[in-house]
């Protein structure tokens, strides 16, 4: 219906009553604005080609070859999914034994869960002393004199889900989908501040020169003054990542702490649990914290990371019986809340032809029949 | 067509030399489409053909800045963007509603949209050759319906009647023809986009 209407204002057809009932509908959404203007571009740009006659036999697609444009392309091409085609993907809620609930575990046992329709709240201690704030997306714990005896919380995340934790001495934590954080409810007085990350979490550590941050993960610990950084420790994968944004932290294997790096900012060190060994390399370390900003970001990046990824931000399933997709790799930015699985895979299906199919959150992806 | 792109880089030289020949043969080759892009922010065929030929002058007396071949398209596509805007900025485009509200949105949208666009050569270029292809690749009639409406300028009820179809069917053929393209072009109309907001 609006396509259509769009059309006719772009051929000069509209009546000035239709041509108001298209405007009320561009001022309605951005989205809205977004398709329009794409719509109108095309249009205008399409008087590029004006030799081609109606004879003309279909001309065969020859992709561009060139890397670079290639790169430019994908990432032009993921950011415009956005707001595009609307082909939401249906994911049934009930399919999976695990918990698709943020679940916020007590130093006492008990569990909450907390989902993003709760009321802002106020977090009481047994001695109901306030120790924090609940907000949505957001739980805040309150800097006080810390207890005698130091007690931890476990918060779970689930796939398809993200959430932000502000411990006692105002560190920020955004957590990944698919990631579990164990930390203390009240920094101790003495020694280290330490918390245990399974997953990808985004940390902004608040400067405590005393009080050194420590992060155990997987079979590293990662310790720092005061910085940023990221880290992927997944238990599917069989490394950790940790990339450095400000500040300076240190990896060390849990087991020898003589094997240990420094790392720099826009630097990343990999634990391979295979070798033992932490490797260092150069990276943009904002490509690595993209999700914390609702982004999925790729770079050469192969399509098995890829179908992980997806899986834990969408919360769905993916089971390839493509080869040729396996062995691709791809590059480009995806706004997590403006696309679906679904626009995911028609772009990477342009490059790549394939097959797939949704059942429920299950998504099958076969090759192309011949 | 690498032929051709020999031929053309003959003429560009002789172009920059000042070659009159030259120039005309650019001249010819482009000028509808700078007419073509700028009636669709002006809406008025005469000033668009004015401002094409405006855009030509300027591209003759400017030459020497024309580094390629490439940039003499996106010379003149940039020349016409920045003189669409002047000409919306200073209410010189005439008033197509009634209502003043509708006259001004529509301004205001023309102007986002032509300021996010941007003639970069190898855009150009690249989008040119995804433009020709998008539109071979259309399904026959759907591409005989868009070709008589966007480059012949023909009324629906024309081509309804040339083709021996409703009015509705050259309607859904449009609609259709525009949803292929805005698919195959997205990425690249994006891309410029993008290049923009990095710049």
């Amino acid at each position: 219906m609006t396509s259509e209407l769009i059309y006719k204002y772009l051929s000069n057809e509209a009546s000035e009553e239709e041509v108001r009932t298209l405007f009320e509908w561009i001022d309605a959404s951005a989205e809205n604005k977004k398709y329009f203007i794409t719509l109108k571009k095309t249009w205008a740009l399409s008087a590029l080609s004006q030799e081609i006659s109606i004879d003309a036999a279909p001309v065969i697609a020859i992709r561009p070859k060139n890397k670079v444009f290639q790169f430019f392309k994908y990432a032009a091409a993921f950011v415009i999914l956005c707001g595009l085609a609307k082909i939401a993907l249906d994911v049934s809620p009930k399919t999976k034994s695990k918990s698709k609930e943020i679940i916020l575990e007590w130093s006492d046992g008990r569990s909450e869960i907390i989902t993003k329709n709760n009321q802002e709240k106020l977090v009481l201690d047994q001695n109901r002393h306030l120790i924090a704030r609940k907000l949505p997306n957001h739980i805040i714990y309150y800097g006080k004199v810390p207890n005698q005896k130091v007690v931890y919380s476990t918060i779970t995340v689930p796939y398809g889900k993200r959430f932000t934790v502000t411990l006692s001495d105002g560190t920020i934590v955004s957590l990944n989908s698919g990631t579990t954080l164990r930390y203390p409810e009240q920094f101790g007085l003495n020694g280290k501040r330490s918390v245990y990350l399974s997953g990808e979490a985004f940390f902004e550590v608040s400067k405590d020169k005393k009080h050194p941050f420590m992060v155990n993960a997987n079979k590293v610990d990662i310790e720092v003054l005061g910085t940023k950084f990221n880290i992927s420790a997944y238990p599917e994968n069989p490394t950790v990542n940790s990339t450095l944004v400000e500040g300076s932290i240190k990896m060390s294997e849990v087991e020898n702490k003589a094997n240990v790096v420094l790392l720099q900012p826009n630097q990343m060190a990999t634990w391979n649990n295979n070798s033992k060994k932490i490797i260092t390399k150069e990276v943009d370390a904002s490509f690595y914290n993209a999700w914390t900003k609702g982004e999925i970001a790729f770079k050469d990046t192969p399509f098995s990371t890829i179908a992980k990824i997806i899986q834990r931000t969408y919360d769905v399933e993916i089971i390839n019986k493509n080869a040729d997709l396996a062995r691709q790799n791809f590059t480009g930015t995806i706004k997590i809340s403006e696309s679906s699985v679904a626009n995911i895979l028609e772009l990477l299906k342009r490059d790549t032809p394939f097959q797939y199919v949704i059942e429920q959150n299950t998504i099958t992806i076969t090759n192309l029949p011949n | 067509m690498n032929n051709d792109n020999s031929f053309e880089l003959d003429l560009f030289k002789s172009f920059k030399e000042g070659d009159e020949t030259a120039f005309t043969h650019f001249y010819d080759k482009y000028f509808s489409r700078i007419k073509s892009f700028s009636v669709q922010f002006i809406y008025d065929q005469d000033e668009a053909e004015n401002l094409a030929q405006e855009a030509f002058l300027h591209l003759w007396q400017n030459r020497a800045t024309v580094e390629s071949l490439n940039g003499i398209q996106s010379f003149l596509y940039t020349y016409s963007k920045s003189k669409c805007l002047n000409m919306i900025r200073h209410n010189k485009v005439k008033d197509r509603f009634k209502s003043e509200i509708l006259n001004q949105k529509e301004r205001e949208l023309d102007i986002e949209i032509l300021n996010s666009v941007q003639f970069d050569t190898l855009e150009l270029t690249e989008l040119e050759r995804l433009i020709q292809e998008s539109i071979s690749d259309l399904p026959p009639k759907t591409r005989e319906v868009f070709i008589k409406k966007r480059f012949e300028n023909k009324k629906n009820a024309e081509i309804a009647e040339e083709m021996q179809v409703t009015l509705k069917a050259v309607e859904a053929h449009m609609t259709k023809a525009l949803k292929i393209l805005k698919t195959k072009l997205s990425d690249y109309l994006f891309l410029i986009f993008i290049l923009i907001c990095n710049n």
